[in-house]
């Protein structure tokens, strides 16, 4: 750590050095630049020229508010928090993603950690390729039918969409646990909960990390699928209503700020416990 | 005084087309604070015999004990490869195999051979931050940080360098010197076992053992030395003699 400070703050850096610097912030430029045009072309279209863009593909000029403008959208978010619905249709949606995929959490590590003995690997093997494959649509469905707006209407399409993923990316991680290091442990005499603790977490972390970004991503959109179908609250019921209605600036807010939610929740909250984890690997790459 | 004793020890893995016997007819006792070099030429069971010692593996038949004073003796290994916990800092990784972690002894005796082996300014470093020699001396000073009776060593220089090794050989023996105990060393190189060692044991191909040599030279041995050179001689013409190939 104070070795990598210092090389920082070495004040003569070579030619080599200031070149290889300059262009890796050329680089970063770049990147951000194509980054942000990318959204300015996006919406530019969608606000000036979509109208007529649909119009030419379909020979009729398209009502405005069919497709409102990204501005237009923009402006109905104050309304929509003003009204108080929008916390309470994210907090409903956020409950449901939060237990739903907390049970697929905890049967997919159990079937995870069971895969390591061969007779429930076959087991369980061809569930487990129907949970990483069928479409939530099918789960989400059988759940309404089932069920209806009772809970499992919606805890059961998550946990299906889910476990799979968890339990895979579990297996994996306890096939490929450091034998050297548990072995080491042992002729050290090292007692058996330290070694948990110090090498089977640490090495199961990564792997459970991925299952929980991969397990989100894919467990909110079949929670906004649920919602469309059997709920009366969450944000894809008030997308249903916004629709239902013709509200298509209001259906778009919904739709939008979820995006931008679901952005945030990979870009900041994610990363922010991923280098709090790993800590130890900037360390060692920076080294 | 720590105390090895080997008795009819046989190890065998896999059933039927894939067994393999790693070890046979092993019959043996070590005592008190000799430095045991155990060579012989790959594949012959080096390994398996410090992995059944220290608790690793168990024996498919026969007996081993490891007492001090009559007590269960407290083992220490140094691997081929370090084996740190990445993601713990040195000073993590050599308390984690400590008896007691957290007190302020163990963290004192930790930074002692850290010392010793030239690393104290180190501890707060992750393994993949240090050099491959520098890493193995961190395995040498856990080992010794756990103040064993027993030290077994698996061929722990041979993925250094010629000179690092040569250096760590010299560190390793000023320690053994200076801290008395059992060492039990693999190595594939007749000349450092018989620079390093009271006691050499020679193994042939399906485990079993051939020759127990005592090599009588005065300490430090220095590879120039005539007396060390002819000793060497002796013990390659044995292995010639029991026709194993000296890799
Ligand atoms: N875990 C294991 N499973 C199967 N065979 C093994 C295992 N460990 C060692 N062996 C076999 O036992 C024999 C002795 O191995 P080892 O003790 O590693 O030899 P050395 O250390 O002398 O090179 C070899 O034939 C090796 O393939
Ligand atoms: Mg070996």
């Amino acid at each position: 750590m104070t070795a990598v400070q210092e090389r920082h703050e070495e004040p003569t850096k070579s030619a080599e050095e200031q070149r290889l610097e300059a262009a890796a912030r050329k680089e970063k430029q770049l990147k951000w630049f194509w980054r942000i045009m990318g959204y300015i072309t996006v919406l530019g279209v969608w606000e000036f020229a979509i109208a007529d863009i649909l119009g030419l593909a379909t020979g009729r000029t398209l009502d405005e508010n069919l497709l409102p403008g990204p501005l237009r959208i923009v402006e109905t978010f104050p309304d929509i928090v003003a009204s108080g619905r929008f916390f309470t249709s994210f907090g409903a949606t956020l409950t449901r993603i939060g237990v739903g995929f907390g049970i697929a959490l905890i049967l997919g590590t159990a079937i995870g950690l069971l895969t390591q003995i061969k007779w429930f690997e076959n087991f369980f093997r061809d569930f487990q390729t129907v949970g990483l494959t069928a479409p939530g649509l099918v789960w989400a469905l059988v759940g309404l039918i089932i069920w209806g707006f009772k809970p499992m209407g919606w805890i059961f399409p998550i946990v299906m969409v889910t476990f799979a993923l968890v339990s895979v990316n579990i297996a994996e991680g306890v096939r490929s646990l450091p034998k050297d290091l548990i072995d080491m442990a042992k002729a050290f005499g090292t007692p058996q909960l330290r070694r948990q603790r110090e090498i089977v977490i640490p090495h199961l972390a990564p792997f459970i990390f991925t299952a929980i970004r991969f397990g989100f991503s894919i467990g909110w959109k079949v929670t906004v699928l649920t919602e469309v179908f059997s709920s009366n609250e969450g944000i894809g019921f008030e997308m249903r209503v916004a629709s239902q209605l013709f509200r298509l600036d209001e259906f778009f807010t919904w739709v939008l700020s979820f995006f931008v939610f679901a952005l945030f929740l990979e870009k900041v909250v994610l990363q922010y416990f991923e280098r709090r984890f790993f800590h130890w690997r900037q360390e060692v790459a920076t080294a | 005084m720590a105390q090895i004793k080997i008795d009819n020890l046989r190890k065998e893995f896999g059933v039927g087309d894939d067994k393999v016997v790693a070890l046979q007819n092993v019959n043996l006792e070590i005592e008190g604070d000799v430095f045991v070099s155990i060579v012989g030429p790959s594949g012959c069971g080096k390994s398996t015999l410090l992995n059944i010692l220290s608790g690793i593996e168990t024996p498919s038949s026969g007996k081993v004990e490891i007492t001090q004073d009559r007590h269960d003796a407290n083992p220490g290994y140094v691997f081929q490869a370090a084996r740190l916990l990445p993601w713990r800092t040195v000073m993590d990784n050599l308390l984690f195999v400590q008896k007691d972690p957290d007190s302020e002894e163990a963290r004192a005796r930790c930074q002692k051979y850290l010392d010793m082996v030239h690393l104290g300014d180190k501890g707060d470093k992750y393994p993949g931050e240090l050099s491959g020699g520098m890493q193995q001396r961190v395995g040498i000073a856990r080992a010794f940080a756990v103040e064993p009776d027993v030290l077994f060593m698996d061929e722990p220089f041979s993925h250094l360098d010629a000179i690092t090794a040569r250096s760590l050989r010299r560190e390793l023996h000023e320690m053994w010197a200076a801290t008395g105990k059992t060492i039990l060393f693999v190595t594939h190189d007749v000349g450092e076992a018989v620079e390093l060692s009271n006691r050499i044991l020679v193994f042939a191909k399906g485990g079993k053992l051939e020759d127990d040599i005592n090599v009588e030279l005065p300490f430090p041995r220095d590879a120039a030395n005539e007396e060390v050179a002819v000793a060497k001689a002796q013990v390659l013409k044995k292995f010639e003699d029991l026709d194993l190939v000296a890799t």
